[in-house]
């Protein structure tokens, strides 16, 4: 079936699509890595968004259900060059098109991605709606207007866990994690360290979560709903400097806030695995998978006491994390992934000795 | 960090000739390497015994010396230059090698020279095979079970515990050479030996194998503060077993989950710093099992290869530039991205389009070489392709390769036709299921013909071992060039009636005008016509390292058919100058360097260049060597798509060979302005009649010839004028299917085999001139002055293809009388021509009497060498006349005659042929060429012939066996040797010709007839040099078998009298003095003066 992709600057792309019934609204957004279609699909932290890989080839390896970053697709839309007929890799359960038929995942191939991401850079990131049913250009921009007020927040909300639930060791050291919309990377390497997990409602306040008495709270990565961010800063504010506190992502936005620091938009967010950190204290660097449009205030920052930036995104000289020995915190706005072969991620073994050996 | 201030001459070794397995990428990764160093200001001293190559122009290093690439040699460089430091990652497995041995002997710490970019022991733990395995063992990576053999007895041994079959590979040695695959005992013994012999230090592994698996590659480079990124990954279609410089590769891997890709990296990582790269980049091979995913590491690289030029080209990350300013101390960060003019060097590029990559073989040269693909690397070339989807790059891969083929299948050029393959019985289907199972340079082709026969595509992933998914996309072609077969023409004049849809389609996958025309019975100009109609056209993206994210600065451009152009013309003057494709027998590294040096040229002049290759081993396809660089095959379609786009002033055809100037009519009738000498005069020179009509027109000789289609046609011209003749067909290059025929038997065999190449034209046939010397005639003309660059005299006599012959430069034995006569000659072909640029004639001399053999009015494989050696850029100046400047102000218009002496040897590939007869012909055989350059003859030849790897003796045994005709010559050779100090053995016909002038000779039997034979004391390496010419058409055995082990034992050969003669001149001259090393700019110096 022919698809369009209207944006809210009134540019259009066509394209086409076999799952889309009536037409979705999101905030475009594109990603620039070459694997891992199935992991951005399912991480919380895109919900409700349009995402155009730039990668041209997507599904090549299939899909299955170890790739899952959660049990969800959560995109509101997925938008691609050419989507593979067949999939060829040992792990492969299905092809991606069965994949996104059976999460009834709105799915829009054979576009000129390329165009439509240098469009993206050039007029930064913004709404739009992808729809088979209607081509009317009014139509279609009426129905991103409508939306834009309608919703938009909540989405915290949308995605994170109603009630706690436990995994990792049974017993041992204890770590809660709050989650915004937590993905299987994260708690993973964290169960792969020996801690015993409590993943909490975003909503769960600073005294109920005194009360658990774990060693330390991870504000777990998630979709960067502002409203719904500063309301987790205001319920963690109590906690600091009371608990080793590690903030991912999303969550480091809102342990920003708690701290009193402030918050800006990219005109075109980070979304990709090649961006490049430096501390800069020294010439040794990393490069990191990042998925946000929001960034630290740097000044900001620099009013908080006792607080030092760790590193900075060396293309546009964003802060990339923060960190404090007395307000025993730690704060990554990239993604800290496994570095392969379920090893774990500098950021949380520097957690685990902030949560002290004994 | 900052650059390092302690350091400030910097030595540089290049790769040497161009031979399978070490092609041009490594002038590339050099001259971007000497750019970057100079950029930092370093004084750079460079020794590349290769004169075709970018970095030996003077201006590309402070001092440039062109020399043997030994140890002596270098080591006479590093005494008289004195760098504080040599860089050796950067010239190939030659280079490093040479760099790892002068480490080794203490050469570096004498001289107190610091090796920059590579440790001796990183050089060490990745390229000592045992090292390596112990190293990978303990950081926990797998490879496969093996034992590193110093012996026959120990290698079997261990082969036989691990079972066959085995994988044999030799340590220090490149293109797999010497490698096999061993499936039994005796193979395993065989190849032991031969392995053993091949690698420089006696050293071979014996691996189980695991034939089948992926090969996957990853390209990594780290810093001195431990800053690791990955470049690329690059996946081989062709599976393990298949040399990666072979396989068709495509960039970033297609089968790979996020999760196995992650694995890799930190696997990639992991090795890097255990090798203990510390300023530089690796290739890294991994094979991974497609049942399970289990990875084994094949090996690193510890320097530039072949794999990081084709990442760079594919990226636009320039790998070699940033390795340098590593290896001088900066890190990663520090080094700016100059593609995208925003980021730095460290950022890992990220792509929005397929790369791909196939290679470019010459079995055809050597018709009794098997055709199958193995460990050893065979390819002489490569093209690299861009598209949107696998599909797109793919056919554009195969039409970039100049085998006259325009996609996957379906232009006319199949083998087999639909009909056949519908019917097709047992004995095709087994043909074709063959020829998909043992790897060999046909095997895509034969997959298209397995579908149209109906073989499944789990049967061809079962037979082949190609990943399903490549498989399925190349299905995919098929169904759709079946769908576009139901609008096929009755007449050939008809509309095209394909839907714009399906034309769309199509054009989105790859399927070029021609092909189109083919399935739809149409003309290739009509169905161009008429999808312009439709509006679907061209496009132009980027190549931008970054997926579109940042703005690039400066990138380069690949067509496809989406929505949006992103290409910036600008409103300068253009010049379109079309590159040479991939490298091959007969068109090489000469003609890109030729390509590159006219965009110098226009760049001074103001004019902005427009580069078209797809060769990703060139320096013409470098980001920074053109204005805008166009990533594309160089076929009428697409270089017409860019025409129209750029609109140029004009179009150069006449430096990328004979592949742009076989499309200058074509272009021409299309209204492009070619550049220079009219497209007229080109088909003159080009055309026979024309041009035997102008010679008798100028009263200039020419040998006897004719033409015939057929034996019987063929048997009258012999008659005409006489045994022995030379055969060939029409419009080739590098004297392709040329043989020498002695009677009508052999001229019968030859028709047919000329007639197959020739097609529709006709065979031709000249009288061969025996024993008459060669002369190459370089010139540069602007229609009034007519500029001689030089006159190079052959040393093997006519009969030997030019571009085999070793050439002297001034001329050496001519009368000054037939050089009066050369040089009148090729003044007045110029004017007849009104020669604009450049042109290269080649002339017979027999009896004080010059004969023409042929006018190429383009620019000559001789350029760089003839240019390097007068001290004038001949191409550049060629440019700018071609941008209508003269010769007078351009200040040259008197021919130069050297006063020193260079020879130009060529370099063959037989090693890679097991069983090729090494005898020399008018077809061209040679892969590359090296320069030596002396005050005098004999010293210049020997230097050529240590650069082609012949290490001529001082003393020892000469074992001597000439055909009766040069029985009279060799005594005089014979007897210079044996003053010389030489023993003399030979065989029983030549010992009674020595023998009766009184030479003391050693006879040996024939082979045949007792022992010990010639070949006995080969193998015990008791014969230090080897001269034998054969004894005419057919050789006999024992030739071919001595001729044969001379390659297996690299023992100094000759096969000419001349070239024996020239060698004994050599060693003489070697005995009285010892060699040595002069800079190019110190000769130029002393001309200028
Ligand atoms: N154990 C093995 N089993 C099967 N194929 C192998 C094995 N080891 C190497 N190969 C094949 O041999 C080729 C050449 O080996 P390699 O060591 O890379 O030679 P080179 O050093 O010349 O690149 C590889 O590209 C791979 O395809
Ligand atoms: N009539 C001839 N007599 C002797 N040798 C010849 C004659 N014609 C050509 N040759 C030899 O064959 C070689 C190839 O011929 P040429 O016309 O140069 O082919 P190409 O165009 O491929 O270079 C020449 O370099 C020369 O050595
Ligand atoms: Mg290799
Ligand atoms: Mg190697």
């Amino acid at each position: 079936m022919k698809a369009i992709l209207m944006l809210e600057d009134g540019k259009s792309f066509t394209g086409e699509s076999e799952t889309l019934q009536k037409e979705r609204v999101g905030e475009v957004i594109m990603n620039t890595a070459v694997v891992g279609y199935q992991e951005m699909m399912t991480d919380p932290a895109n919900v409700d968004k349009i995402l155009v890989l730039t990668y041209p080839l997507i599904g090549n390896y299939g899909c299955a259900a170890k790739f899952n970053e959660s049990d969800k697709v959560w995109l509101a839309g997925l938008v691609i060059k050419e989507s593979s007929r067949i999939f060829s890799n040992w792990q492969a359960k299905e092809s991606l098109g069965s994949f996104v038929k059976r999460n009834s995942l709105p799915f829009m191939h054979s576009v000129d991605t390329r165009t439509l991401a240098v469009h993206l850079r050039q007029k930064g990131s913004m709404m739009g709606v992808i729809s088979t049913e209607t081509f009317d250009r009014k139509e279609l921009l009426s129905k991103i207007a409508a939306l834009g007020k309608e919703k938009s927040s909540a989405l915290i909300d949308k995605v994170s866990t109603q009630k706690v639930v436990h995994s990792g060791r049974s017993a041992g050291k204890r770590v809660a994690v709050l989650d915004l919309g937590v993905t299987r990377s994260i708690m993973r390497q964290m169960e792969s360290l020996g801690y015993s997990l409590k993943l909490l409602p975003h909503s769960t306040s600073g005294e109920e979560i005194l009360k658990l008495k774990t060693k330390g709270l991870i504000i777990s990565s998630g979709p960067e709903d502002v409203s719904g961010l500063e309301k987790v800063a205001g319920n963690i504010r109590p906690l600091i400097g009371k608990l080793p506190i590690l903030g991912i992502a999303s969550g480091n936005l809102a342990l920003a806030m708690a701290l009193g620091g402030r918050i800006n938009k990219l005109k075109i967010g980070h979304r990709g695995v090649n961006y490049p950190i430096q501390s800069p204290s020294s010439f040794k660097g990393e490069i990191t998978a990042q998925n946000h449009a929001y960034i630290l205030n740097h000044d900001s920052l620099l009013e908080i006491k006792g607080l030092k930036i760790s590193s900075y995104n060396l293309n546009d000289r964003t802060v990339e994390g923060i960190e404090s020995k007395a307000l025993k915190i730690i704060g990554v706005q990239y993604m800290p992934i496994s570095p392969g072969f379920h090893e774990t991620n500098e950021v949380f073994i520097k957690f685990m000795k902030m949560l002290g050996r004994d | 960090m900052p650059r390092r201030k302690d350091i400030k001459k910097v030595l540089m070794i290049g790769s040497g000739p161009i031979v399978i397995g070490q092609a041009c990428e490594f002038d590339y990764s050099g001259s971007q390497a000497c750019k970057a160093l100079r950029e930092e200001g370093y004084f750079t001293i460079l020794i590349n015994s290769n004169p075709a190559t970018i970095m030996t122009d003077p201006g590309m290093a402070d001092v440039t010396y062109i020399e043997p690439l030994t140890i002596e040699m270098v080591t006479k460089v590093i005494a008289k230059e004195r760098p504080d430091a040599i860089l050796p990652t950067l010239g190939g497995q030659t280079g490093l090698n040479l760099a790892f041995f002068l480490m080794k002997q203490g050469v570096l710490r004498k001289y107190g020279v610091e090796s920059i970019g590579a440790s001796v022991s990183a050089i060490s733990c990745a390229e000592d095979r045992n090292l390596f395995k112990k190293a990978m063992q303990e950081i926990g990576v797998n490879t496969p079970r093996s034992g590193i053999a110093t012996s026959i007895e120990a290698g079997m041994k261990m082969g036989l515990s691990i079972g066959f079959p085995l994988i044999l590979r030799p340590a220090y040695t490149l293109g797999g050479s010497g490698g096999s695959i061993a499936y039994n005992r005796e193979e395993l013994e065989k190849f032991l030996a031969k392995g053993l012999e091949t690698s420089p230090v006696h050293q071979v592994l014996v691996e189980q194998s695991v034939l089948g698996w992926k090969e996957i590659e990853f390209e990594v480079m780290r810093d001195c503060c431990d800053n690791v990124i990955m470049i690329t990954s690059m996946e081989n279609v062709d599976p393990m077993g298949v040399h990666t410089g072979d396989s068709i590769v495509v960039a970033p891997a297609q089968t790979l989950t996020a999760q196995e890709y992650n694995n890799f990296v930190n696997l990639s990582k992991r090795i890097i710093r255990r090798i203990g790269i510390t300023a530089g980049g690796a290739n890294i091979q991994f094979g991974q099992n497609p049942r399970n995913g289990d990875i084994v590491i094949i090996e690193v690289n510890p320097r530039l290869s072949r794999s990081s030029a084709l990442a760079s080209k594919a990226t636009g990350f320039p790998i070699a530039r940033v390795a340098t300013k590593l290896a001088v101390g900066y890190t990663l960060p520090e080094v700016m991205n100059q593609i995208t003019g925003k980021t730095t060097s460290f950022f890992e590029p990220t792509v929005d389009y397929c790369v791909f990559k196939i290679c470019r073989f010459t079995f055809e040269k050597f018709p009794h070489a098997q055709r199958a693909l193995n460990t050893s690397m065979k390819a002489v070339g490569e093209v690299m392709s861009i598209g949107r989807n696998f599909k797109e790059a793919f056919q554009k891969g195969i039409r970039s390769m100049e085998i006259s083929r325009f996609g996957f299948g379906c232009d006319g050029k199949d083998k087999l036709s639909d009909e056949d393959l519908k019917k097709a019985d047992k004995g095709l289907l087994q043909l074709i299921r063959d020829k998909i199972r043992l790897p060999n340079d046909e095997r895509i082709f034969y997959i298209r013909y397995a579908f149209k026969a109906g073989i499944s595509t789990d049967e061809i992933c079962a037979l082949s071992d190609i990943d399903r998914w490549f498989v399925d996309n190349m299905k995919e072609l098929v169904e759709i060039e079946e769908e576009i077969m139901k609008y096929r023409n009755n007449k050939i004049d008809e509309e095209i009636k394909l839907p714009l849809e399906l034309m769309k389609v199509a054009k989105l996958n790859g399927f070029s005008d021609h092909q189109l025309a083919f399935i739809l019975n149409s003309r290739e100009a009509r169905v161009r016509e008429t999808r312009k109609k439709q509006n679907v056209k061209a496009v132009y993206k980027l190549v931008d390292t970054c997926a579109g994210e940042v703005a690039a600065k400066q990138p380069y451009y690949y067509s496809t058919y989406e929505t949006a152009d992103e290409s910036r013309q600008s409103r300068n003057k253009k010049v379109v100058i079309l590159g040479g494709g991939p490298n091959r027998i007969g068109q090489g590294i000469e003609f890109d360097y030729c390509c590159c040096h006219a965009a110098y040229a226009l760049k001074e002049e103001g004019v902005d260049s427009i580069m078209v290759n797809c060769n990703p081993e060139t320096v013409s396809t470098d980001y920074d060597t053109s204005d805008r660089l166009y990533f594309e095959p160089l076929t009428f379609e697409d270089i017409m798509n860019i025409i129209e786009l750029e609109k140029p002033m004009g179009v150069i055809v006449q430096f990328g060979g004979q592949t742009p100037l076989n499309l200058a009519v074509s272009l021409r009738k299309a209204g492009v302005n070619i550049l220079g000498t009219s497209a007229e005069s080109i088909d003159i020179a080009e055309d026979r009649k024309r041009f035997k009509h102008m010679l008798h027109k100028l009263g200039l000789l020419q040998p006897e010839n004719g033409t015939a289609f057929n034996f019987d046609e063929a048997k009258d011209v012999a008659k005409k004028i006489g045994y022995p003749v030379l055969v060939r067909p029409s419009y080739v290059l590098g004297g392709r299917a040329m043989e020498i025929a002695y009677d009508d038997e052999a001229l019968e065999k030859f028709i047919k085999e000329a007639a197959e190449v020739s097609g529709e034209h006709p065979v031709l046939i000249d009288k061969f001139l025996e024993d008459a010397i060669e002369v190459d005639v370089d010139l540069i003309g602007d229609a009034e002055t007519f500029v001689i660059g030089g006159v190079l005299e052959h040393i093997e006599y006519a009969g030997v293809h030019s571009g085999d012959a070793a050439m002297s430069l001034p001329t050496y034995t001519l009368s000054q009388g037939i050089l009066q006569k050369i040089r009148q000659a090729t003044y007045e072909m110029a004017k007849e021509l009104s020669l604009v640029g450049l042109m290269n004639i080649q002339y017979a001399v027999k009896d004080e009497k010059v004969y023409v053999l042929e006018v190429n009015p383009r620019a000559s494989r001789t350029i760089p060498f003839v240019s390097k050696v007068i001290g004038i850029p001949l191409a550049e100046l060629a440019t700018k006349v071609l941008l209508g400047k003269k010769l007078k102000d351009l200040g040259f218009t008197k021919e130069i005659i050297p006063d020193c002496v260079a020879i130009k040897e060529s370099v063959f590939p037989f090693n890679r042929f097991p069983g090729v007869d090494v005898i020399l012909g008018p077809e061209m055989k040679s892969t590359g060429e090296v320069m030596g350059i002396d005050k005098d003859f004999g010293r210049a030849y020997i230097k050529s012939q240590l650069a082609a790897g012949q290490k001529l003796p001082r003393k020892g045994n000469v074992f001597i066996s000439v055909r009766d005709r040069d029985k009279r010559q060799v005594i005089f050779i014979a007897k210079k040797l044996a003053d010389l100090g030489f023993n003399i053995y030979a065989s029983t016909g030549t010992a009674d010709a020595l023998n009766k002038s009184g030479i003391k000779v050693k006879v040996l039997p024939k082979i045949a007839e007792g022992r010990p034979n010639i070949l006995d004391l080969m193998k015990d390496g008791r014969i230090q040099l080897v001269i034998n010419t054969p004894s005419g058409r057919i050789p006999r055995q024992d030739e071919v078998k001595i001729r044969s082990h001379v390659i297996l034992y690299n023992i100094p050969y000759t096969t000419s009298i001349s070239a024996a003669q020239a060698t004994v001149s050599g060693i003489e001259a070697l005995l009285k003095k010892d060699l040595e090393v002069k800079s190019l700019q110190a000769y130029h110096k002393k001309r200028k003066k």
